[in-house]
């Protein structure tokens, strides 16, 4: 056939071969148009057109050209965000120092982890003075956002990651049933989310007779306020911290959990699928080889579904810093800043206090705090993935 | 695992003689873990359902199951709560967002998969960037775009319209990217066959490429759909009027205006789900198959 179509279009004269080839281009351009439309329009366009807002005094319609004053606003001044880049990139570099250090040096590895230590120090003081002065004189709600996201991710990707490996290396196993458990466990990520956020508000609601209130009362605690309790949870505690050290509100955990149970299915499906591509040939040399279970859980299935778990805590990073709609119905005005993550701050900039350039210069910095941290994660994790 | 063990004939005695004081003990924990986290899975969803059942009374006190089941809820939150406006709202929305999704994305999937043409890595690339940015990034200039401060719209302002709710997402890359995939593969000899008897590209994709590519459209639709009807922050700032407001909206509208009325809460809850969930029990297998081979929500 092939052949056929080649002995066919010699005969034809060279303009008309390159008649046929333009019609191809051109009736291909007609193909890509539509979805080029779209995408040029509301996808591509934006990127730039938020930068450039991002210059301007905008409220609303657009004012003067104020050129970096909307970053300023957010840092204080460049210099402050240059010593606190400087700050992170020594601790990654002490970090990949040290876990280099593990791998190929055998006599220098002490020395080396000494100095990938002392480098961390001074990375880390070097980070937290350039904080401090961000902290000091630029926009102390947008950088409080960034930690309230970074405790949202904390708290939520590894308990999901976790859960996700133990559950689905539980269903992997000969199990009555396992399509009916895996379809209830795939079930609250299938959920639209503000229709189960708007479950858990009641469930998490400050009645002593709310759901939440049950449970731990059953344990013999007395009912909490949760959506509505901007106290830190150590505090509640009895523990007497302040400021960041003291960790999330009881707010925030109470999202974090819906943010649990409405992902850890996904994980385990994902996993699921990571562990049925584990060849069983191996699970079996093992075992004559007088491996136990729990040998082969950790020498065999954990390597091998590090790619996976790579995969999973990357993905569940990124959707933390993109995290809006549960956490804009599980809000609460009592809660206060104690739940806004970077998202929803930029959207509340934007939609109730109409500072549009605001917004879009927090927005374009939030864009590069997720580049970096895929970067970082690339590189960090990435080096110790076993891609077998 | 234990299922090729047990089949291998030497290994059955060696396997049962070291598992046996742990297995059965092993196993019963194993069912203790996997049925209390669906208990824990499932539990929002019987609460969500017993309470739209219940009258208001019943739900402030702790009940689990309603007396006498209180249908008359849905009625009221179809009617009186405006429900069924959006609902049908999000099925027009839906319905049209889909229909304009899979003409672009089958056209743009087939041009990129199967055709040659001056820049097409470049638009490519451009196309798959787009799937990184964050939605923070392109909201405020959208948003501006369909207010129609940036480019005259036809009408003026799309604030409160059908097409601000359908045209930006009548294409996405990731569809044009999972559809370009699949072309792709289709052997060249089908094509050169099709030239032969004369077909052009347009032809040779409806008559040819699309009926083999059920599964791939499938999943598209499947995503668009979610993706669509699941549709809160976008829907929220361009809908200020129940005119065109989305089920989403509403849902979370009725919470703010409504006040505490759980039971009908609840009951639009139900009504927001029930089509996701005929959708995922039907086509369960290619829904999680969809997810796991792709890794993204829609």
């Amino acid at each position: 056939m092939t052949e056929a179509t080649i002995s066919v279009k010699p005969k034809k004269s060279g303009s008309s071969l390159h008649r046929l080839q333009t019609k191809e281009q051109i009736s291909a351009y007609l193909f890509v148009l539509p979805a080029f439309i779209v995408i040029l329009v509301f996808g591509l366009f934006p990127i730039g057109y938020s930068f450039y807002m991002s210059l301007f005094n905008w409220r609303v319609t657009k004012g003067s050209f104020v050129g970096d004053k909307n970053y300023l606003l957010i840092f204080g001044s460049w210099t402050n965000l240059l010593i606190t880049i400087v700050g992170i990139l020594l601790i990654i570099g002490a970090f990949w120092l040290w876990s280099n250090a593990f791998k190929s040096l055998k006599k220098g590895e002490q020395i080396a982890k000494l100095v990938a230590a002392l480098v961390m120090i001074i990375g880390g003081v070097i980070f937290i003075t350039g904080w401090g002065q961000m902290y000091d004189s630029g926009n102390k709600s947008f950088l409080n956002s960034l930690i309230i996201t970074l405790y949202y991710a904390l708290g939520t990707v590894p308990a999901e990651v976790i859960l996700g490996m133990i559950l689905a290396f539980m269903l992997y196993q000969d199990i009555i049933g396992k399509e009916v458990f895996r379809m209830v466990y795939f079930l609250p990520y299938v959920t639209p989310s503000v229709t189960s956020a708007v479950v858990f508000q009641i469930i998490f609601s400050l009645r002593e007779t709310s759901i939440a209130n049950g449970v731990i009362g059953f344990f013999g605690i007395s009912p909490q306020k949760w959506r509505f309790e901007p106290r830190p949870i150590i505090n509640l505690l009895g523990a007497d911290f302040a400021g960041f050290l003291a960790g999330p509100s009881l707010a925030l955990v109470s999202i974090m959990l819906y943010g649990i149970w409405s992902f850890v299915g996904y994980n385990t499906v994902i996993f699921l699928a990571g562990l049925g591509n584990i060849p069983k040939e191996t699970y079996e040399a093992a075992e004559i080889d007088g491996a136990t279970k729990f040998d082969m859980f950790r020498n065999i299935t954990m390597p091998l579904l590090s790619p996976t778990t790579f995969y999973l805590t990357l993905i569940g990073f990124i959707g933390t810093f993109k995290a809006f709609n549960h956490i804009y119905v599980l809000r609460t005005p009592s809660a206060g800043d104690s739940v806004i993550t970077t998202s929803l701050l930029i959207f509340d900039q934007f939609y109730k206090a109409n500072q549009y350039s605001v917004a879009t210069a927090q927005a374009i910095v939030l864009f590069l705090v997720i580049l970096g941290l895929t970067l970082a994660q690339n590189k960090l994790m990435g080096e110790r993935v076993f891609y077998g | 695992m234990d299922k090729t063990a047990i089949a291998k004939k030497p290994v059955v005695s060696v396997n049962r003689a070291k598992r046996s004081p742990f297995y059965y003990p092993l196993k019963a924990l194993t069912y203790v873990i996997l049925l209390g986290g669906a208990i824990v899975f499932i539990f929002p969803f019987f609460w969500m359902i017993s309470s739209s059942l219940m009258t208001l009374g019943e739900t402030i006190t702790r009940q689990i199951l309603p007396k006498v089941p209180q249908w008359v809820n849905y009625q009221e939150a179809w009617n009186q709560a405006k429900f069924s406006k959006y609902f049908i709202n999000s099925v027009l929305v839906t319905l049209g967002t889909l229909t304009g999704l899979l003409i672009t994305s089958i056209l743009a999937g087939y041009a990129f998969g199967r055709m040659d043409f001056k820049g097409k890595n470049i638009l490519f690339g451009l196309f798959l960037a787009t799937m990184m940015i964050p939605e923070s990034v392109t909201l405020i200039p959208n948003y501006l775009m369909i207010r129609g401060s940036i480019i005259p719209l036809p009408g003026g302002t799309w604030l409160n319209t059908y097409w601000a709710l359908t045209i930006p997402f009548i294409a996405n890359a990731f569809s044009i990217f999972l559809l370009r995939q699949f072309f792709a593969q289709i052997p060249k000899e089908l094509w050169d066959a099709a030239r032969m008897d004369g077909a052009d590209h347009l032809r040779f994709l409806i008559q040819v490429v699309l009926p083999i590519s059920k599964a791939p459209i499938m999943t598209v639709l499947l995503f668009g759909f979610t993706g669509s009807w699941n549709a809160f922050q976008w829907p929220l700032l361009v809908t200020t009027k129940d005119t065109w407001r989305p089920i989403m909206v509403g849902l979370w509208s009725f919470v703010t205006e409504a006040g505490p009325q759980t039971h009908l809460l609840m009951a639009g809850a139900v009504i927001s789900l029930l089509p996701i969930l005929l959708i995922y029990f039907l086509t369960q297998k290619q829904f999680t198959q969809g997810i796991a081979t792709t890794g993204l929500k829609g």
